[in-house]
């Protein structure tokens, strides 16, 4: 492989490592809060894109969905924690069950409104070209979304390690049965960090959507990517999702270079090699729960 | 569960023992003697066919709940059985030059029983959550190689024109004998699970179940015992795997895929987990929802979706738990 | 005596829990036949012994030994197909099953569980209903074990550790949260268990201990502080200053 091959393989390996980053951070805190392994969260980001591909058709800017859309994956998220998921406290595999529900009459619904065939999102104005890069050209937009990756994983540190809501959350994710004891309303904790998750979903979908399109059966790649993101980078922290992302990205991307007939597989062996001998991902913190 | 007392010995409970066995021998004959007596019925061959599937996938829900309801196993990588055994009995019958049933259904067993086992011996001694998504990292790895092992399976565009099988002579390929084939399959794996679940062996996997450190403590090896399951569990699937992929005459990825595996677990919750009947009920309902329903309203899997969630919420022990209930305080 | 001579015995025993020493160099032997009690306050360290004799924790140190053979670190199953069965503090039933169906599942442990006949057979339930009787649960053998009452399901819990047919028998509190009348009975039916087995015994209730005990084993904080014949015990005065001072001011 030349160096120049290497080199945009290489940046494709992160730009879709951020892209899998901003996608799993959202699964990772909900897992990390609530015991929840949120099976409807490829529903939540297939949701955003067409959401944006809505909010672009009816405005034609980009910049609006990508405030829009998470707002409602947020909202989503805070009608679905309190009127289903509350109900199933503390039986887990229960609340998992339930999200498999909530993707599927999603998922459904997002067919019934906007159709079944695969729909494009054009780049947004400004990064739609392609630059020079060591002497080939490599597409803008990728470089942007490292770069919303990064600023995004900074703005999220900032509020998770030095706000109030950053530390209940952290707390939550440490022992919520202890913050719920010291009189915090953890079901409004659970409520918000559910719906922060669906809209970083969301956000991702939006992100995505230019680079990779809209289309019925996202929501299960998108799904098992960020399952495997999270499983081997650590569940439940964000740091974990950062990892898992940092690895999984590039793997992916020069996995398909070299072995294309493998390399699928070779990402899952890797995601059930982690699951087997460290359970709690690399970086994870887990209670043993049930 | 009544155990046989001293009392059961007397007339009357006798007959109330032996009348739900003689009722599945009853309906599995008009089963499978259904196109001739529905053969003037409107819609007698549309029917046939739904039963059929209804039927198939009543198989591969029984062999999930022997995981899920009988071994207290919830796994979301039972299509990596399923699949297996159908891309099994096809590539069989292409591979080995023989279309005949014990070979190409043998195969398909076979195929997903080692599958079964592999997988089994890694994941068995997970629990909860860790057990699902390791089973559905093992699923996903089944899908990855379906979908790209194209000299193989076929590849994304899937295994098409997959040849029925032959039974001594007898070829089963027009739809009546397939749909005959589908019955007594399913007939026999539904009696299989019956014993199975009125045996020592599954009272094991029910006390592992309900107390597996309690299990332990009495002496049983209970990961070998759950591994038994799961390799018990997964051979089930490949046979209703070796069904579908004569049934359609065609096998996917799809069929190893996370959707299929999802589906199940839908019919056996929906149905009732831990039950003869259950799953199959489950089975029946979920299949009228995709494909009758389906064609009557374009929001069927939202229906589904729906009725999913309103049982899990309510309804955890699905209808047939459900009807239990309801028939124990009726009684009072 | 020797640890090869005695029933169980444990070596140099010891347990950390990062950087908690929950056990530390416990050394002691029971004869066949006899009835040990290992008494001591509260994170003295008695349940974390009886785990690491079940197997149920694997020791940082030391040896575990069961009729003189070594099973350090061997897994909870095989010790129980070794003999070694054990009454839990918090109860371990199978809450949907009947209390002869509990019995019957622990009565099938022998045979192991590969067996495709119909459970519930004639010879297993007779079996099963002798065993709820010896109890006293005789006429609650159809009721499922979570409609019991708490002094029920402790009984059932020593049925299902009496039906592995066991040569050491550990009681993990037997009497806790009992009534008066339901410890007496308890207390006369471990009483009246054969000689043939070895009864391990950790409890709170004095009188139950010196009841059954013929030999008491004292811990506190990890280490064995006392060891020796029911008087013996209750005239050290380490021991009466450590623990049975506390038990005499309730």
């Amino acid at each position: 492989m030349s160096p120049e091959l290497v080199l945009q393989q290489a940046l494709n390996g992160i730009s879709f490592g951020a892209l899998l980053f901003i996608l799993a951070a959202g699964l990772s805190l909900i897992f990390g809060m609530m015991d929840v392994v949120n099976l409807a969260h490829g529903a939540f980001y297939m949701l955003g894109a067409y959401v944006a591909l809505q909010v672009v058709q009816a405005t034609g800017q980009f910049w609006a969905a990508v405030v829009i859309a998470p707002v409602v994956l947020g909202l989503v998220g805070l009608v679905i924690e309190p009127l289903l998921l509350r109900r199933l406290r503390g039986r887990h595999l229960e609340q998992v069950l339930l999200t498999i529900g909530v993707a599927l009459v999603i998922t459904d619904l997002i067919g019934l409104v906007w159709g079944r065939e695969a729909r494009t999102l054009p780049f947004p104005p400004g990064f739609d070209r392609s630059i020079d890069i060591a002497g080939s050209a490599y597409p803008t937009y990728r470089l942007f979304v490292i770069a919303f990756a990064v600023v995004l994983a900074v703005v999220l540190y900032y509020l998770h390690r030095r706000t109030a809501i950053g530390a209940l959350i952290r707390a939550g994710v440490d022992d919520a049965e202890m913050l719920a004891a010291l009189g915090v309303d953890t079901d409004r904790l659970f409520a918000v960090t559910f719906a922060v998750g669906a809209a970083l979903a969301g956000l991702a979908g939006v992100i995505a959507a230019p680079a990779f399109g809209v289309r019925p059966g996202m929501d299960v790649d998108a799904l098992i990517f960020s399952l495997i993101v999270v499983v081997v980078g650590g569940l439940g922290t964000l740091g974990g999702a950062s990892v898992g992302a940092a690895l999984v990205g590039p793997a992916e991307t020069f996995g398909k270079v070299l072995v294309p007939q493998f390399a699928l597989a070779l990402i899952f062996a890797i995601m059930a090699v982690i699951l087997l001998a460290r359970p709690s991902g690399l970086l994870g913190r887990i209670r043993i729960s049930r | 569960m009544t155990r046989p007392t001293k009392a059961s010995l007397s007339r009357g409970p006798r007959v109330r023992r032996w009348a739900p066995p003689f009722a599945g021998a009853a309906a599995l004959v008009a089963l499978f003697t259904f196109p001739d007596w529905s053969a003037s019925m409107e819609g007698s061959r549309y029917a046939s066919t739904i039963l059929r599937d209804m039927l198939v996938f009543a198989v591969y829900a029984l062999s999930l709940d022997v995981l899920i309801g009988r071994a207290g196993m919830p796994s979301l990588g039972h299509a990596a059985f399923f699949g297996g055994g159908a891309y099994a009995a096809a590539i069989a019958a292409e591979r080995l030059g023989t279309d005949e049933l014990a070979v190409t259904l043998g195969a398909a067993v076979v195929v997903a029983a080692a599958l079964a086992l592999v997988i089994g011996a890694l994941t068995v001694r997970a629990a909860g959550i860790f057990f699902l998504m390791l089973t559905l990292a093992f699923a996903q790895m089944a899908f990855a190689i379906a979908f790209q092992w194209t000299d193989l399976t076929g590849g994304s565009n899937g295994f098409a024109g997959v040849r029925r099988p032959v039974l001594l002579g007898l070829d089963l390929s027009p739809p009546d004998s397939i749909y005959r084939l589908v019955v007594v399959v399913f007939g026999i794996v539904a009696l299989v699970v019956w014993w199975i679940a009125r045996s020592e062996y599954g009272r094991a996997l029910v006390g592992v179940r309900e107390n597996e450190r309690r299990m332990r403590a009495l002496g049983y090896d209970t990961t070998r015992l759950k591994l038994s399951a799961f390799v018990l569990a997964g051979s089930l699937a490949g046979v209703a795997g070796a069904l579908s992929a004569w049934s359609f005459r065609f096998v996917s990825p799809n069929d190893v895929g996370l959707g299929t595996s999802v589906t199940g677990f839908v019919m056996v919750l929906i149905g009732g987990a831990g039950t003869l009947l259950g799953p199959i009920l489950g089975a029946g309902l979920v299949l009228y929802i995709e494909r009758v329903l389906s064609s009557a309203i374009p929001y069927s899997q939202t229906v589904l979706g729906i009725v999913f969630i309103v049982f899990v919420l309510a309804a955890r022990q699905g209808l047939v738990g459900v009807a239990v209930q309801v028939w124990t305080r009726v009684r009072r | 005596m020797s640890a090869d001579g005695a029933a169980v015995a444990v070596d140099g025993l010891r347990r950390d829990f990062g950087g908690v020493r929950a056990l530390d160099g416990v050394s002691f032997a029971v004869a066949y036949g006899e009835r040990r009690a290992i008494i001591g306050p509260n994170g003295a360290g008695k349940t974390t012994l009886f785990n690491v004799l079940t197997g149920e924790l694997a020791p940082s140190g030391g040896r575990v030994l069961l009729g003189g053979q070594e099973v350090t670190g061997m897994r909870t199953w095989r010790l129980a197909r070794r003999g070694l069965a054990r009454m839990y503090q918090r109860n371990e039933l199978f809450d949907p099953l009947s209390a002869r169906q509990n019995v019957a599942l622990a009565l099938g442990a022998a045979r192991g569980p590969y067996h495709l006949r119909p459970a519930g057979e004639r010879a297993e339930v007779d079996e099963a209903d002798a065993l709820l009787e010896r109890v006293g649960l005789a006429d609650r053998a159809r009721d499922p074990a979570r409609a019991l009452s708490h002094g029920e399901r402790r009984q059932l819990e020593l049925a299902l550790a009496l039906a592995q047919r066991p040569r050491v028998l550990l009681l993990d509190e037997p009497t806790a949260g009992m009534s008066p009348a339901e410890t007496s009975a308890i207390t006369a039916l471990i009483g009246e268990l054969e000689r043939s087995l070895t009864i391990l015994i950790v409890e709170h209730d004095m009188d139950v201990v010196f009841r059954i005990a013929d030999r008491i084993t004292v811990l506190h904080e990890g280490k064995v502080i006392a060891d020796g014949g029911p008087e013996e015990v209750r005239g050290d005065r380490l021991v009466n200053e450590v623990y049975l001072g506390k038990v005499l001011e309730r």
